[in-house]
């Protein structure tokens, strides 16, 4: 099946040049010169396609409304962000507007190719998970927190985080994650009960220098309470450590 | 996060300010009131107080000053960026096409033809930055010769045409009903053809798709030769007129902020056309009235 890229990108030679390569690649593309014309086909229009290919320096609407909006829609297509503003609060900023990737400009076109085809290969793993969903024992496998790997589902206190495809059930409802959001969890997830710093989380999780502001981190916080707290304002969960982290508890304290 | 950073310096520094002159003024009047009676130290008093607030007050607002340029240089640099950035981007990009992909004949040249217009963008961007450092050294010397405005203008309004493909009567130019005259100028080419262009770029800029661009040659005495560049465009807010031409300066209107720019383009426009003798000048009726730049130049007389 032949994939359908859309390419957002006003920078006219750019966008050519994308489409060439990635038709070459045998995708089949578009491209849309602004933000708003974007929103418009994946919004309203409903085209489908199975990657955005995203710039942010867009005339109008630039391309983190575009992505926060998207997903405020509830959106998931898979979203690849390029960029000529590498500074890690701008690669922050990309992640908490909703990006699944991001690439600087000017980058290496086969990186480029490397990284749109993970995002496509983690999209059809989904796809597959759904048709097939995980039996049982694959649940039961990875109740122990310590050794949970990429595909697997977690559940505590009544909720569950398949993190094959990057969904959440919890108090009767579905969320899907954004990749940074999922990497997140798991992390804390997998350091259950143990404090996770900020730092930690930057370096290790994320990949990104300690230097950038880590406050980004607690807007990530917030969006997960929402999903997992019954009340976010007292968290039960995602206990906040002041002056370091984060810790998750699987169990509300005092209930042991 | 960064802007409302600045704005809190800007607050905090101005409350400083005010502070440390009402102390001042607090203290000065104690000083009147304790020595009413002797006019010496009365009036050494109020005048060494009236130095204090002075300072205080000036010291205030050329902080403000200084947090302001800064921000603005900071929106300079990421324009710039963006401005470096995206021809290299592209041109990395063709160039690792043609390396790795079996590419037809026809498609080799488009590619060859990308590239070579995005070595322009670069070397366009360049000379922006290396002129607007350059008209601000005095020593700079012009290389002046006899131009004569009307095939200048001529040829930059056709330059401007095909940068920005646009079609044949996007731009009208009207050179005062004088074609047979020459009307000349002792300038720089080079420099004179930068102003130009600059004015020209930036009224297909900020005017929509359909642009209506007037360029007018105007001689209104025997001394002064005037071309005015007219568009339909976005227009400049009244109070923001004076500033247009400042370094770095960008008008943060919603419809400007769409348009990619370094700030340099008017600054050069006016440093250069100073240099010359003549003056730059802008006028528009407000938002969405479009924009009237006039270049004033003194007329060579032979």
């Amino acid at each position: 099946m032949t994939r359908q890229i859309l390419i957002v990108e006003d920078e006219e030679h750019l966008a050519r040049g994308l489409k060439f390569n990635l038709e070459a690649e045998g995708y089949k593309t578009q491209v849309a010169g602004d933000g708003e014309m974007a929103l418009d086909l994946l919004l309203q229009k409903r085209a489908e396609y199975d990657l955005l290919v995203l710039d942010v320096m867009l005339p109008g609407k630039d391309g983190f409304t575009v992505a926060a909006e998207l997903r405020k829609a509830n959106h998931f297509i898979p979203l690849l962000m390029l960029t000529a503003r590498g500074h890690p609060e701008d690669v922050l900023k990309g992640f908490e507007a909703g990006a699944d990737d991001y690439l600087s400009k000017p980058f290496d076109l086969n990186i480029l190719l490397a990284r749109i085809r993970s995002l496509l290969r983690r999209r059809e793993w989904s796809r597959a998970l759904v048709t097939n969903p995980p039996n049982a024992s694959r649940v039961a496998e990875s109740k122990s927190a310590d050794s949970l790997r990429e595909f697997d589902v977690y559940s505590f206190a009544g909720k569950q985080v398949d993190f094959g495809t990057l969904e959440l059930s919890a108090n009767g409802r579905v969320f899907r994650l954004t990749l940074m959001e999922a990497e997140l969890l798991r992390h804390l997830i997998s350091n259950s009960g143990k404090i996770v710093s900020r730092k930690q989380i930057l370096e290790e999780v994320w990949g990104l220098h300690e230097d950038t502001d880590t406050r980004a981190i607690d807007n990530f916080i917030v969006r997960l309470r929402k999903y997992i707290e019954g009340d976010p304002s007292q968290p039960q969960h995602l206990l906040t450590v002041r002056g370091i982290g984060y810790r998750f508890l699987p169990k509300p304290e005092g209930q042991k | 996060m960064r802007i409302t950073s600045r704005k809190k310096t800007i607050a905090f520094a101005v409350t400083l300010g005010v502070l440390v002159a009402a102390v001042a003024l607090v203290l000065n009047i104690s000083w009147i009131v304790l020595n009413w009676r002797e006019v010496v130290p009365l009036i050494l008093g109020v005048i060494f107080f009236g130095f204090i607030i002075a300072g205080v007050i000036l010291n205030t607002i050329f902080l403000v000053r200084e947090v302001r340029r800064n921000e603005q240089q900071d929106s300079f640099l990421n324009a710039v960026t963006h401005e470096l950035k995206t021809p290299i981007t592209s041109i990395r990009l063709y160039l690792e096409t043609l390396q790795q992909r079996e590419v037809g004949e026809a498609q080799r040249r488009e590619f060859y033809q990308v590239m070579l217009e995005d070595t322009h963008r670069l070397m366009g961007t360049v000379e922006q930055v290396l002129r607007a450092a350059r008209v601000v050294q005095k020593n700079a010397a012009l290389n002046k010769s006899e131009i004569d405005m009307g095939p200048l203008v001529q040829d930059a309004v056709e330059l401007a045409r095909t940068r920005h493909h646009l079609p044949s009567d996007a731009i009208a130019w009207d050179l005062d009903g004088k074609t047979a005259e020459r009307i000349c100028v002792a300038g720089d080419r080079e420099e004179l053809s930068a102003v130009l262009s600059n004015v020209l770029d930036n009224a297909v800029k900020y005017s929509p798709k359909d642009a209506h661009i007037r360029v007018e040659v105007i001689t209104p005495d025997l001394k002064r030769v005037q071309i005015k560049v007219q568009d339909n465009g976005i227009g400049i807010p009244g109070g923001e007129l004076k500033r247009v031409f400042k370094r770095f300066y960008r008008v943060l209107t919603p419809g400007s902020t769409q348009v990619k720019g370094s700030g340099l383009g008017l600054f050069i426009v006016r440093a250069i056309t100073r240099r010359h003798g003549g003056e730059a000048y802008v006028e528009s009726e407000g938002t969405g009235k479009g924009t009237t730049v006039t270049i004033e130049l003194p007329r060579y007389q032979q």
